[in-house]
């Protein structure tokens, strides 16, 4: 019987192609924007998790203070803590290991190619901080930091600007017209959260930055430090106490506020986390207004259709038709439409999110989610639109129905 | 024709009053009582207004009577649901409507066997039996044919072809040959005299004289009463009487 009414639903909707088609296009494009940005949401949320599982875990970030006016942020303040401050940092309980970056924006040059750069000055530390790897050759040293030595570890973007396929390790780049050694390469990282470059750096010991690049007349501030607790668990004890060590060796008189700010590596996570669910259970929420414009399309259709049809259905009961068989026909007409038009709408949404990632150097999970998403909405959506029609025709009194012109 | 001694349609007392909104009434059927013999040709006419297609809807169990009786083939049809309605009409009965009532989009095969659908029966089996009815009213091949590709008289017979497609007992037609031309309507009537032949008992509304005439048995409606039943031949105007 059921495989006899969807017959016949079947039918009656093909009967009427353009208008059938116009009403499945809401749902269409409701299902495949829906689609799309829960894939859109699901991609960054991949990435934020990939990203933040390669930055290293366990760490404690210290960067300038906050300036604040008038209850307002106003951006970053005056880096304040000194490579003194974060040797200093290294003998507390708990801590692992200290890092930090003291960075300089300049063209790299190599034989005629050249390129803008980001170069970071840094302690040997820094690679088992980050969880970065070198690829070929070594890393810098403790020994070649006292001796500022000219070395320089790149990452893959610099290898592929400055040296396309030849070895560079050995060879000799300059920046700001001085020569730097090429010592190393770094594993690629990837595009970070914001798509920046993270293959695009090189890194060299701080003092050679500091002596070669910056003059030395620069004070030895960080812009950022790192500082690695032994255990998640230890994390908080271990920033208290960094906080303490650094208001002390600021001298920062009790009230006065400080002049750095701490970070949790798991906190910002989580916050960043936190804003992307929310943003994108906020994105489908927007798209899922046009859901409900396609349902209220389907509706409209469906009550056209039961009054275009009312002799239709007049005839079909007074031939024998019982009245839960009329309405039973009625609403698989609008699941029908429906399904249909979710189907299309899924595939063409992830079609489109695949396309979209492809294009904006994200990898797009196609998950299982759009295909529930998809066939929840469509028998949901067919059922509370189909509902109303489906009753009026199952009440029709054959007689008025017949009678109707 | 064989008019067997077993009565299918027994109508006792009944009344009909429709109720409109704004609280106004009215009453179209007023105590009517006849009884119908399996194999009889009766034909129920009256002026317009007079309560004719009312009594149809209700011999048809599309609708019940406001009070009385009503037993159809021996099932007290006042007393029953919707749904065992629905399946009298689809069992017992067969309809013939005044405008046709196909659904033009359908292929002819589809309209015909459009009943067998509540029936449960399958695809393939329809179209088989709608195949063979459309040889009984003199359609054969037509079944693939769309209703708007076929004149009004033949239009009329597929609409025949889907009320016999149950095997009904019993054909009601309201006005069956009111949109057509006499011709059409001799060659509809000629086709209802067949299968009236064949053992079906047949109840029509019609307000044409030439119509009538292929009846054997006439009743006749005036404002809601039963003023004449007897034999078609027999009737002249002087004698109705309220009865
Ligand atoms: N559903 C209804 N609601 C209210 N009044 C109705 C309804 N159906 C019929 N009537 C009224 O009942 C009366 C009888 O109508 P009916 O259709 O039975 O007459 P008829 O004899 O078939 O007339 P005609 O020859 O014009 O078809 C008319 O006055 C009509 O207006
Ligand atoms: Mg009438």
């Amino acid at each position: 019987m059921l495989k006899a009414i969807l017959k016949e639903a079947w039918i009656s909707i093909a009967a009427y192609k353009l208008r059938t088609f116009l009403t499945m296009l809401g749902i269409m494009i409701g299902v495949a924007a829906v689609v799309m940005m829960v894939s859109a949401g699901q991609a960054v949320q991949t990435k934020i998790t990939q990203t933040f599982a390669s930055m290293g875990s366990n760490l404690i970030i210290i960067g300038p203070a906050e300036i604040v006016s008038g209850g307002v942020r106003g951006g970053r303040g005056l880096p304040s803590v000194t490579v003194a401050d974060t040797e200093a940092l290294k003998n507390l309980k708990d801590v692992d290991a200290t890092s930090y970056i003291m960075p300089a924006a300049v063209q790299a040059v190599y034989g005629s190619s050249n390129y803008g750069v980001s170069v970071r000055g840094t302690n040997p530390e820094f690679l088992e901080i980050n969880n970065w790897e070198i690829e070929e050759g070594v890393m810098f040293t403790d020994k070649d930091v006292k001796a500022a030595k000219p070395y320089a570890v790149i990452g893959q973007t610099v290898v592929d600007e400055l040296f396309g396929l030849q070895n560079p390790i050995g060879k000799t780049l300059r920046l700001k017209g001085k020569p730097f050694m090429v010592i190393g390469t770094l594993k690629e990282k990837g595009d970070g959260l914001m798509g920046d470059d993270q293959d695009n750096v090189i890194l060299m010991p701080w003092t050679t930055v500091r002596q070669r690049l910056e003059g030395s007349e620069r004070p030895q501030f960080t812009n950022i430090a790192f500082v690695k607790a032994s255990t998640e668990e230890k994390m908080e004890s271990v920033a208290k106490r960094v906080e303490y060590m650094l208001r002390t060796r600021h001298r920062l008189k009790e009230g006065v506020k400080n002049d750095f700010t701490i970070r949790l590596m798991t906190e910002m996570v989580e916050k960043v986390r936190s804003v992307g669910f929310i943003l994108s259970a906020l994105l489908a929420a927007i798209a899922s207004i046009s859901l409900v414009v396609g349902s209220i399309g389907i509706m409209n259709m469906m009550l056209v259709s039961v009054t275009e049809r009312t002799r239709e259905i007049g005839t079909r009961k007074a031939l024998g038709a019982p009245n839960n068989w009329i309405m039973t026909q009625f609403l698989a007409e609008s699941i029908l439409i429906s399904f249909i038009g979710s189907f299309i709408g899924m595939i063409f949404g992830v079609i489109f999110s695949q396309i979209g990632g492809m294009a904006l150097g994200y990898e797009v999970p196609i998950s299982i989610w759009s295909v529930i998403v998809s066939v929840t909405v469509a028998v949901v959506v067919g059922i509370v639109s189909g509902l109303m029609p489906a009753l009026k025709a199952m009440r029709l009194n054959p007689i008025d129905a017949l009678r109707y012109q | 024709m064989t008019v067997k001694n077993t009565t299918v349609i027994d109508v006792k007392h009944v009344f009909k009053t429709y109720f409109m909104d704004g609280g106004n009434s009215q009453q179209v059927l007023k105590d009517i009582n006849f009884q119908v013999k399996s194999g009889e040709f009766v034909a129920i006419m009256g002026p317009s207004g007079s309560g004719k297609s009312t009594l149809m809807n209700i011999l048809g169990c599309l609708d019940k009577p406001t009070s009385g009786t009503y037993i159809l083939d021996g099932q007290d049809i006042s007393a029953k649901t919707d749904m065992e309605l629905a399946k009298v009409r689809g069992q017992t009965i067969g309809f013939v409507f005044q405008n046709f009532n196909l659904m033009m989009k359908r292929t002819i095969a589809d309209n015909v066997s459009l009943p067998l659908i509540y029936q449960n029966i399958e695809e393939k089996e329809r179209y088989k039996r709608a195949v063979k009815m459309l040889e009984r009213v003199n359609l054969q091949g037509y079944q693939d044919r769309l209703p708007s590709q076929i004149s009004g008289g033949m239009q009329q017979r597929v609409a025949i072809a889907r009320a016999l497609i149950n095997n009904p007992a019993i054909i009601f037609a309201d006005e069956p040959t009111g949109n057509l031309d006499s011709k059409t309507s001799d060659e509809i009537m000629d086709l209802f005299t067949d299968l009236n032949k064949q053992g079906i008992t047949i109840v029509l509304v019609t307000h044409e004289d030439d119509v009538a005439d292929f009846a054997t048995r006439m009743i006749k409606i005036s404002d809601g009463h039963k003023v004449y039943d007897g034999l078609r031949k027999e009737y002249s105007k002087e004698k109705e009487t309220k009865c």
